[in-house]
C-alpha cells in the first residue's frame, strides 16, 4: 500500500436478491485526493459507496482505513471513523428545519439540552460557505431538490470528516451552483480531506478529479489518471462501446405553433411568463435553480393553479384545472423528482410505465395486463433500462435507471402533442443520455413540440432550437440556436435584480 | 425494439406454488382450515347448521370490510362507520314504525348511510390538509349524537312490525340470505380492486399520492367516491343489523369501526396505504367471525374473546415483516 493511501478496498462483492451489484471491486483513495467514480447506470457506484459507509455489508472483500482493516456495522461506525457521505437519494426530514437536518444525529448539546442558537449559527455559517440562498431555520420540505442537495452537503461538511463521499451531487445543480460546489470541494482537498465524487457529468470530473475509477456491469474496469486518458477512451471504458454523436439533433422544418403560454403568473414563484413551442421544435428552458422553470411548467400542466395566464394549444385556448386535463389535450409532463413525483417505488416497472394510460389500454374499465406488459417492455427497452424483468420493483433500480423508467412512462402516452421534460437526463449515464437525445430528435422529426427544462449547458446548447432563460421567476431572454452561447445564457440567468426593480418601477409609473 | 446496448427485459412472470403459500393470503388460508379443525374440537356444537344460524349478526359487519379496505389502501381511515350504522338503523326503524312500506325503511337506511359517507368525503376532499382520523372522529361523535337525539330519552327503538325485516333475515335452505349477499359483495369488491383501473388508482394513491396526482389521477374524486361507498355499505350493515335485532339503540354499531379495521389489518392490508388485497381481508374476516362464534359457543366471556382477537392482530402485523425477510434470504441463496 502506497504511503499516502488513506482508504483501500479489496475484492468487494455485494449481492442483492437477484443481482450481483459488485463483483470483486478494487479501489484506493489517497490523502487529499479528489477521486471520481464513474460508470453506467446500475454499474454499482452507489452500492459501492454504501458498502464503504456500512449501509450495506459486503459478502466478500476487505476494507483498510489508514492501514487498519475495519468492519463497519452501520453508517454510524463510518461517521465515527471520519467518513461522511451525501447519498444519491438522501432521506431528509421534511418537517424539520434546515439546521436540524444538518445536525441530525450529532446535535449540539449542553447539559442535555439542544443549543439552538449555536446550531443555527453554525448552520448559517456552513450554508454561507455554500452560498446558499436560504437560511438555517427554513423548513426542509419547502426547499427545491437542489437546495436540499446543498443541505446534505452542509451536513457532510458539519462532521469535519477525513473522507467525504458525494454521490451525484451535481445532478440537479446548474452550472453556477456546480461552480460553487467545485470551490468547496477544492477547499476540502486543500485541507487534506479526501473526496470520492460520483457523477455522470464529464465536466465535473475534468474540473475536479485527479484520478478516476470506472465500474461497468458490477465489475472493476480500471483506475486512470484524468490527464492521461482521452475522453473517448474513458467513454469506451464506461459503456464498452464508442459513442459517435452525443447530440443527434436532426434538421427539422419548424411547423405551426403548438403551445403558447401568455402572461402566466403565480405569486412567489414566477411572473408574467410567455413562451411558445412549434411543431418539430425543441425548446430549452434554463436558468439558475429556483428561477421558476419547474413551477411555471407545473402550472401549465395543471399540477398547481396559476394566478393568471392563458394557455393555447394550436391556437385554441385551454382551460386546464388538473393534470388529467393537460394529458387529455396531449400535453405531457415528465416531472423533475423521479422518486416523489415520477414513480411509485413499491410498484413494478410495468405498472409505473402504464399508470397514466391504463384507462386507454383497459377494456370496459378492466386492466389489460397483457397489453400493458407488452407496451411497457417496448418503451423500457427503447430507453435502455437495465432491469431483469418488467415486474421488478422500481425501488430496486439504480438512480439513473429509475430516471429511464420515468422517461419511458412519458413516451408511452401516445396522444402526445407537446412533451415537457423536466431534467430528463438527470443522473443518466452518457450512453443512455445519447439515447434519450436520439429519442428527442425522433419526436421532433415526427412533429411533436418539446420543451426541455435543463440545468446542463451542453445538452441545452446541443439539442435546442431556441432557449428561454429564466431568472427570479421571469423570462429574461430567448436565444436562437445560432446565437446562443454559454456566456450569453449565463449573463441572462444572472441578470441582477436591479433591472427587475427598474422594470417594476417603470410599470408602476 | 431494444436499446443500443441490445439489452432486453423479460416480461414473463414466474408464480410458483411455493411463493403463493409463502404469501400472507396463503398463510391465512391455512390458518382458516386449522381454525375450523380447532373449533370443532373445542366446541361440540360447532356444526355447519349452528354456525350458519349464528352468523348473520356478525356477517353484516363484513359489508363494511370491503369499502374499509379501499379506504385503508388509499392511505386514509374512517372511524365514523359504527356511528353511521347506528344512525341509519335508527332512522330505518323510525320510518318503519310510521307504517310506511318497509321498502322505504330499507331505502332510508341506505340513503342515510350514503349521505353520512358523502359528508365525510366532502369534508375530506374540500379541506385536503385535514387528517382523516380527526375528521371521522368528529363525525363519529356527530352521527351518534344525532342518533341519540332521535332515539330520545328511552335510548332505543323497537320495530312494531317485524314482517318486512323478517323477510331479509330469511334463509335459503339452511343458508341465510345475508350470507349470499356478503359473498356477492365480496366478489364485486374484490374484482374491482384487483382487476379494474379504479382499483389500480386506489393503490397508486395510497402508495404515492403525489406521483398519482402527476400521473393524472383525480385523487380527491377517488376519495370522495370511496368514502361515499363506505357510507352506503354502513347503511346496508345497519339495515341487516336491524333485521337481526329488530330495533336499534344508542350502542348499536359501537366499535364496529375497530372490528372492521382489525379484519382488514389481519388480512394484510396496511394502514399506511397501498398494500394488501381483499382476498386476505375476506379470509381474515371469516377467521375472526368463526373464532368468535366458537368461543361464544363454549361460553368464553366476551372480554376474553376481545383479548384473544387483539393478540392475534398484533401477531398478524408482526409476521409479514418476518416472512418477507425470509423470502429475501431465499432469493439471496439462489444467486450465490
Ligand atoms: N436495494 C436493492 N435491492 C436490489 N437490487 C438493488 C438494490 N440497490 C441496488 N440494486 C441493484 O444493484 C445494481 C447497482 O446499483 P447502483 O445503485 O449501485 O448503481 P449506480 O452505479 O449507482 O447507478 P446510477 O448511475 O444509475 O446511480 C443495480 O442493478 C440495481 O438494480
Ligand atoms: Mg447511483
Amino acid at each position: 500500500m502506497a504511503e499516502d493511501t488513506i482508504l483501500e478496498l479489496q475484492n468487494i462483492t455485494k449481492i442483492f436478491p437477484g443481482v450481483k451489484a459488485l463483483d470483486n471491486v478494487h479501489f484506493d483513495l489517497r490523502r487529499g485526493e479528489i477521486h471520481a467514480l464513474m460508470g453506467e447506470n446500475g454499474a454499482g457506484k452507489s452500492t459501492f459507496i454504501k458498502v464503504i459507509t456500512g449501509v450495506h455489508a459486503a459478502e466478500e472483500g476487505k476494507m483498510i482505513l489508514e492501514g487498519k482493516e475495519v468492519h463497519f456495522k452501520g453508517p454510524r461506525d463510518a461517521s465515527d471513523a471520519g467518513i461522511a457521505a451525501v447519498y444519491q437519494h438522501p432521506t431528509s426530514y421534511p418537517e424539520l428545519s434546515v439546521a436540524e437536518n444538518i445536525f441530525i444525529g450529532h446535535e449540539k448539546m449542553k447539559h442535555g439540552l439542544i443549543q439552538w442558537k449555536v446550531m443555527n449559527d453554525e448552520a448559517a455559517e456552513l450554508l454561507g460557505r455554500l452560498d446558499a440562498d436560504f437560511g438555517p431555520t427554513e423548513e426542509m420540505g419547502a426547499l427545491s431538490v437542489a437546495q436540499q442537495q446543498m443541505v446534505e452537503i452542509a451536513k457532510a461538511l458539519s462532521t469535519n470528516a477525513k473522507i467525504v463521499i458525494l454521490d451525484e451531487p451535481t445532478a440537479s445543480l446548474t452550472q453556477n451552483e456546480s461552480q460553487k460546489l467545485y470551490r468547496i470541494v477544492r477547499q476540502l482537498r486543500d485541507h487534506g480531506v479526501s473526496v470520492i465524487f460520483i457523477s455522470h457529468r464529464f465536466e465535473d470530473m475534468y474540473e475536479l478529479a485527479s484520478r478516476v475509477t470506472v465500474l461497468r456491469d458490477s465489475q472493476y474496469i480500471g483506475t486512470y489518471d484524468v490527464d492521461k486518458i482521452s475522453n473517448a477512451d474513458l467513454i469506451k471504458a464506461m459503456v464498452g462501446r464508442e459513442i459517435s454523436d452525443m447530440y443527434p439533433k436532426p434538421e427539422v422544418k419548424i411547423g405551426d405553433e403548438l403551445l403558447r403560454i401568455e402572461g402566466m403568473s403565480r405569486t412567489g414563484f414566477f411572473k408574467d411568463v410567455s413562451l411558445d413551442v412549434h411543431e418539430g421544435e425543441i425548446v430549452g428552458m434554463t436558468g439558475l435553480v429556483g428561477a421558476g422553470r419547474t413551477e411555471t411548467m407545473e402550472s401549465v400542466c395543471g399540477i398547481t393553479k396559476p394566478d393568471e395566464g392563458k394557455v393555447f394549444l394550436q391556437g385554441k385556448e385551454l382551460h386546464i384545472h388538473r393534470p388529467a386535463d393537460a394529458m387529455k389535450e396531449g400535453i405531457i409532463l415528465l416531472p423533475e423528482d423521479r422518486q416523489k413525483q415520477g414513480l411509485i417505488l413499491s410498484w413494478g416497472l410495468n405498472r409505473n410505465v402504464t399508470l397514466p394510460i391504463q384507462e386507454e389500454l383497459a377494456s370496459h374499465g378492466f386492466n389489460d395486463n397483457k397489453k400493458e406488459n407488452e407496451l411497457s417492455k417496448k418503451y423500457l427497452e427503447e430507453v435502455d433500462t437495465k432491469a431483469v424483468t418488467i415486474f421488478e420493483q422500481a425501488s430496486s433500480l439504480s438512480g439513473g435507471n429509475q430516471q429511464k423508467v420515468v422517461v419511458a412512462k412519458a413516451l408511452a402516452q401516445s396522444n402526445m402533442k407537446v412533451i415537457i421534460m423536466d431534467e430528463p437526463t438527470k443522473g443518466v449515464d452518457v450512453g443512455a443520455k445519447a439515447e434519450i437525445y436520439g429519442i428527442m430528435g425522433e419526436l421532433a422529426k415526427k412533429g411533436y413540440g418539446i420543451i426541455m427544462i435543463s440545468s446542463e449547458m451542453p445538452e441545452i446548447l446541443g439539442m435546442c432550437d431556441r432557449i428561454y432563460v429564466m431568472c427570479n421567476g421571469r423570462v429574461t431572454g430567448c436565444l436562437d440556436r445560432g446565437e446562443a452561447t454559454q456566456e450569453g445564457i449565463l449573463t441572462l440567468s444572472m441578470e441582477n435584480s436591479a433591472k427587475h426593480e427598474h422594470a417594476e418601477t417603470e410599470a408602476h409609473s | 425494439m431494444a436499446g443500443k446496448s441490445g439489452r432486453t427485459i423479460q416480461s414473463v412472470q414466474k408464480n410458483s406454488l411455493k411463493s403463493t403459500l409463502l404469501s400472507w393470503e396463503g398463510a391465512l388460508a391455512i390458518l382458516f382450515i386449522a381454525l375450523n379443525i380447532f373449533n370443532s374440537i373445542i366446541s361440540p356444537s360447532y356444526t355447519v347448521t349452528n354456525v350458519l344460524r349464528e352468523m348473520p349478526k356478525y356477517l353484516c359487519e363484513i359489508f363494511m370490510l370491503f369499502p374499509m379496505a379501499y379506504i385503508l389502501i388509499l392511505g386514509d381511515i374512517d372511524i365514523s362507520v359504527g356511528s353511521i350504522v347506528c344512525l341509519s338503523a335508527t332512522m330505518g326503524c323510525f320510518v318503519c314504525n310510521t307504517g310506511l312500506p318497509v321498502g322505504l325503511s330499507f331505502l332510508t337506511c341506505l340513503a342515510v348511510g350514503t349521505l353520512c359517507g358523502l359528508l365525510n368525503g366532502i369534508i375530506l376532499t374540500t379541506f385536503t390538509e385535514l387528517p382523516a382520523m380527526i375528521v371521522t372522529l368528529g363525525t363519529q361523535i356527530i352521527f351518534r349524537g344525532i342518533a341519540e337525539i332521535t332515539l330520545g330519552s328511552g335510548g332505543s327503538v323497537s320495530l312494531k312490525n317485524t314482517a318486512g325485516y323478517n323477510a331479509i333475515a330469511g334463509k335459503v335452505g339452511i343458508v341465510p340470505i345475508v350470507f349470499f349477499l356478503v359473498i356477492i359483495a365480496a366478489v364485486i369488491f374484490t374484482v374491482i380492486l384487483a382487476k379494474t383501473t379504479f382499483g389500480r388508482k386506489l393503490y397508486a394513491i395510497g402508495s404515492n399520492r403525489t406521483a398519482a396526482h402527476y400521473a393524472g389521477i383525480n385523487v380527491q374524486k377517488c376519495r370522495l367516491i370511496v368514502y361515499t361507498i363506505m357510507g352506503l355499505m354502513a347503511g346496508l350493515c345497519g339495515m341487516f343489523l336491524t333485521s337481526a335485532l329488530f330495533g336499534a339503540n344508542t350502542t348499536t354499531g359501537q366499535n364496529f369501526e375497530m372490528d372492521v379495521i382489525a379484519m382488514a389489518v389481519f388480512g394484510g392490508i396496511a394502514t399506511t396505504g397501498g398494500k394488501g388485497n381483499l382476498i386476505g381481508g375476506i379470509i381474515s374476516a371469516f377467521i375472526i367471525v368463526l373464532l368468535r362464534i366458537a368461543l361464544g359457543q363454549i361460553n368464553l366471556n366476551s372480554q376474553l374473546i376481545l383479548v384473544i382477537i387483539g393478540a392475534l392482530l398484533i401477531i398478524a402485523v408482526l409476521i409479514p415483516g418476518i416472512s418477507s425477510s425470509f423470502k429475501a434470504k431465499q432469493k439471496m441463496k439462489a444467486v450465490e
